[in-house]
């Protein structure tokens, strides 16, 4: 158990940046998630937090304990890697004993833990078969199997469930985040999948290029990006981005398009502080922030030609052609326009985004 | 590879190109194995049936070739007139010292230069490849010249050491190979779990011990066959086989019966070693460039 | 109906619109300028590596004293005229008479001719071989077969075919006479047909290597390209020539190339079955080689023309590598 402070740190790889003077501290016992697209420098940044990645600057601490300089033998934390790294020799058993073994703990300790461990993974079965005998979900909960056996302070999980079928990612989420909750220890979780971050974590921090780009709750980052890159990365399907101008009316700032003309909410005009005045941004809204209907519903709405149909299962994707770009737009599989028919699309203003449309940071 | 072969359908031509390839391969078959069954054979003739030919063009009297009593006369000879035991025994510690000393440093050094990154690597690797890849006449002359100065030529050490020239940088070439194989991730799991990095190399060693085990037979048969350094490094104190074969060869009175059975008793080892470790001899034999 | 659908118009097209509008609205926005542009203010002190060092150490300590220091020592003796008692410094002349020695020219020259007909036969014969033994159901235990020339000594290769060529008792000397190629002279005995002798040695003795790594060469042909050519209605000859071959070239070059060094490295079995006779028919550099240094002890001229032999080594050696390097690279 230990809370996680990642101090100034920079990874060079030759004379090329992968992570840019990161900061984040994760408090203790909480389920930290680092997200990002690949090259983004989150591995970077758990094989420097593991020991195998030298800390080209900065400082990482474990509670008070600057850890820079120790062997990963020494920083007592447990990982779990992304091709899970199973010694293909050993049975599922000499592999979880493996971390006890090393540290050279007795034989009945070991049988204990390993039992016990086995029975919370539900893998009391295999113990005697070797990894090679294994599926994939078998083989990645022994990973597992192997970090929690021996109670360190921190849990590192890169990428562990990235090659398991669909079905079995969204099994294992809901295991790994009991586990976690379970056992109380630090947990820190390097995937690609937006979706794994929103769903497992307390805390996200977003990365790209390198950089920090955004750190909070799973609600925070997608409520509340702090940019337009963060909020097309969060959220499947991605959001729809227009270009606007703005443009003052009397009391009411207007959001407006060739298509529209949308005023803003009081608040929101607040928020936007006349920085962009007159000028142009970049209108940020979900697809289920939208609504699609045959008929205009009011004088507000968009109007627009449907593209194409997607049906999700329960719900129902409509690509609209708004002028000379698509958005798309969520809506009931019993909706029943058809490819080439005229719709029409209005706007939950309290879930939309107004973005900077030079820098792209939000407004609100 | 279950299913390697891509369909194919009989046509007329298909068939005559069939019939056309089966002989050629049978004809091939009699080329690559006959040597093999002379020597064999002969290797049990007297010598005056040895020398038995029919008379040219007189293809129905190839059976004189199966006419001899059996003897192991040159078998016993090699051992009783000769000292064939000795060779073999020093065919032995050359090559098997030379095997053992290049895979335990090359091992090491292998898996160094598969793990780590430094400035200069590409070229330290050529020097170590271009070392094996040297024609051993010239790389003989100043190894000669040094040997003599230390007292190592015609000694076993003297030998070995001049096996490990080939043999060491083969080694490390080849067992890089199979460390890139091993990935890096159960090394670090292994530091992560509390090892050491000692212990993590020692951990990976099983998962690469076949391959170990394998080059170790190829390092052997590669100084066993070897005959210039033997000639001339193992000249007097160091004979092996083939060079004790080789002295079998003399001007007046060619022994060809023990030849033959000398060249029996020093392939048929080599032979079944090489059938042992078959599955690693292409990669060897190719220096790791094709892989089966 | 005037008003068509794009859809039934051109499905690609419109399916490539689809794509190119998804991209769009998919495309991940600016994020803000980067605040940080700056290095950080100082560097953490780097991790040593010594470890790995200390690993390679020894095997670098012993190569260094069994291929770098007598490289230097080569260089040395090349400048100096050493026999057997010690050596005298005379600059370059032992550089200078190599080039109005006839025989080392003539000891490459034979070198050359050796080398490409050895490999013209193993190559054609090798990849052949490989091409009826692929296609054999037998291939495990062909493969075999042919694996056994390889694992004699080349010494004792170069012995047993002394014996089958012997003008007086020798199996293949009587097959060559009866069918007529030969008259009564060994095939060694006579500076026409020795070179064969040996090239045919060579022949019997490597060709599988080549039939090896061209069989290897044949499994790792896409299959899905010789099914889509065939599908396109290549004839399996077709086939062969548009995709086989160009996909076995590469293993090919590597085994040439390395076949073509080992006729630099080994001269074992030239030595037992000709020394380079009759006359200097076979004498191929090496032996000449072999023969000043080690039959006259003039080690500073053979030092010299060693040295030219390592240099067209290194130089094949690194064109080797480089090619080397590429099917390593691909690791199917």
């Amino acid at each position: 158990m230990a809370t996680v402070t990642i101090k100034n740190v920079w990874k060079y790889y030759g004379e090329t940046p992968a992570v840019k003077d990161l900061n984040i501290t994760c408090p203790d016992g909480s389920f930290v998630s680092i997200l990002g697209p690949s090259g983004c420098g989150k591995s970077s940044t758990m094989r420097m937090l593991a020991g195998l990645e030298h800390i080209s600057a900065g400082d990482i601490l474990f509670d008070d304990q600057r850890i820079n300089d120790l062997a990963p033998k020494d920083r007592d934390v447990a990982m779990v890697f992304e091709n899970y790294a199973l010694y293909p020799h050993k049975t599922v058993y000499e592999n979880i004993a493996n971390p006890l073994r090393l540290r050279k703990a007795s034989e009945d300790t070991i049988k204990a833990r390993v039992t016990g461990a086995a029975k919370l993974l539900e893998i009391s079965h295999l113990l005697e078969r070797r990894p090679h005998e294994l599926s994939g979900g078998q083989k990645q909960r022994v990973a597992i199997g192997r970090a929690i056996v021996r109670e360190p302070k921190l849990f590192l999980f890169d990428e562990p469930i990235a090659h398991l079928d669909a079905k079995l990612r969204a099994h294992m989420r809901g295991e790994i985040k009991h586990l976690q909750r379970t056992l109380g220890t630090t947990m820190i979780y390097v995937t690609h999948d937006q979706l794994e971050a929103l769903s497992m974590a307390d805390y996200i921090a977003v990365m790209h290029d390198g950089e920090l780009q955004q750190w909070g709750t799973p609600a925070e980052i997608f409520n509340h990006p702090v940019n337009a890159w963060v909020a097309g990365f969060v959220g499947e399907p991605a959001m729809n981005f227009l270009t606007c101008d703005i443009k003052g009316q009397g009391d009411d700032v207007l959001l407006r398009h060739s298509n529209f003309e949308i005023p803003l909410l009081p608040g929101q005009v607040r928020q936007l502080n006349g920085a962009a005045q007159a000028g142009t941004a970049r209108m940020g809204v979900r697809p289920d922030a939208l609504s699609i209907s045959m008929t205009r519903p009011d004088e507000a709405a968009m109007q627009g030609e449907i593209f194409v149909n997607e049906l999700l299962g329960g719900d129902m994707l409509v690509e609209v052609q708004l002028d000379d770009c698509r958005i798309r737009v969520k809506t009931t599989p019993e909706f029943e326009g058809k490819p080439g028919e005229n719709c029409f699309l209005s706007v939950n203003r309290d879930k939309w985004h107004v973005f900077d449309a030079g820098d792209g940071h939000a407004y609100f | 590879m279950a299913s390697r072969d891509v369909v194919s359908y009989d046509t007329p031509l298909s068939r005559a190109l069939k019939v056309l390839a089966g002989l050629f391969l049978a004809l091939y078959l009699v080329w690559t194995l006959l040597p093999f069954f002379v020597m064999f054979v002969s290797s049990f003739k007297d010598l005056l049936e040895a020398f038995k030919l029919p008379a040219v063009g007189d293809w129905a009297g190839i059976t004189v070739f199966f006419e001899f009593t059996p003897t192991f006369k040159h078998y016993t000879s090699l051992f009783t007139e000769n000292s064939f035991g000795t060779y073999i025994l020093n065919s032995l510690i050359a090559a098997g010292g030379s095997a053992v000393i290049s895979v335990i440093f090359g091992s090491l050094a292998a898996y160094s230069l598969s793990r780590v990154d430094f400035r200069g690597k590409q070229d330290l690797f050529f020097w170590i490849i271009s070392t094996r890849m040297a024609p051993v006449v010239a790389v003989m002359v100043p190894l000669y010249a040094i040997f003599r100065s230390l007292d190592l030529v015609g000694t076993l050490p003297g030998l070995i050491l001049a096996y490990t020239t080939f043999n060491l940088p083969f080694a490390i070439w080849i067992l890089k190979g199979f460390f890139d194989n091993v990935p890096f991730a159960i090394e670090e799991a292994q530091m992560v779990d509390g090892s050491t990095r000692f212990q993590a190399f020692r951990s990976i060693l099983p998962l690469v011990a076949p391959g170990i085990g394998a080059f170790v037979v190829l390092c052997i048969l590669f100084a066993w066959n070897d005959f210039l350094f033997a000639a001339i490094i193992g000249s007097g104190g160091a004979k092996t086989l083939p060079v004790a074969t080789r002295e079998l060869v003399q001007p007046q009175n060619i022994q060809w019966g023990s030849i033959m059975a000398a060249g029996v008793v020093t392939t048929a080892p080599m032979m079944l070693l090489g059938l042992v470790i078959r599955k690693y001899l292409v990669t060897g034999l190719t220096m790791g460039a094709v892989k089966e | 109906m005037t008003d068509v659908s794009p859809i039934s118009a051109n499905p690609r097209a419109v399916a490539a619109q689809i794509f190119r509008a998804r991209a769009h609205s998919a495309e991940v926005e600016a994020r803000p300028q980067s605040e940080i542009t700056n290095r950080p203010r100082s560097f953490n002190p780097p991790m040593p590596k010594r470890y790995y060092y200390y690993l390679m150490a020894p095997a670098i300590a012993i190569l260094a004293f069994i291929s770098l220091y007598p490289f230097f020592w080569l260089i040395v003796m090349s400048l100096q005229d050493v026999d057997i008692g010690g050596g005298e410094w005379v600059g370059f002349k032992n550089y200078v008479k190599l080039f109005s020695d006839g025989r080392f020219l003539d000891g490459w020259w034979l070198l050359a001719q050796y080398s490409v007909m050895c490999l013209g036969l193993q190559v054609g014969l090798g990849v052949l071989l490989a091409v009826v033994v692929n296609s054999s159901k037998y291939e495990k235990y062909l493969v075999t077969a042919l694996l056994m020339p390889m694992m004699m000594a080349p010494a004792v290769a170069g012995l047993l075919w002394l014996f089958l060529y012997n003008g007086t008792f020798g199996w293949y000397h009587w097959i060559l006479q009866s069918v007529g190629i030969l008259d009564n002279a060994s095939i060694l005995a006579s500076a026409n047909t020795a070179m064969y002798a040996i090239v045919l040695v060579d022949v019997w003795q490597w060709t599988p290597l080549i039939t090896i790594i061209a069989l290897a060469g044949l499994k790792r042909v896409p299959r899905d390209q010789l099914e889509a050519n065939m599908v396109d209605g290549a004839s399996p000859l077709r086939n062969f020539f548009a995709i086989t071959m160009p996909n076995l070239y590469p293993v090919l070059l590597i085994a040439v190339l390395l076949r073509f060094m080992d006729n630099f490295r080994f001269i074992d079995s030239v030595l037992v079955l000709t020394g380079g006779g009759p006359g200097s028919a076979t004498k191929i550099l090496p032996v000449y080689l072999f023969e000043v240094a080690f039959k006259f002890f003039k080690l500073g001229r053979g030092a010299a023309i060693a040295l030219t032999l390592l240099i067209v080594t290194i130089i094949l050696g690194k064109l080797l590598v480089r090619v080397f390097e590429k099917p390593q690279n691909e690791k199917g």
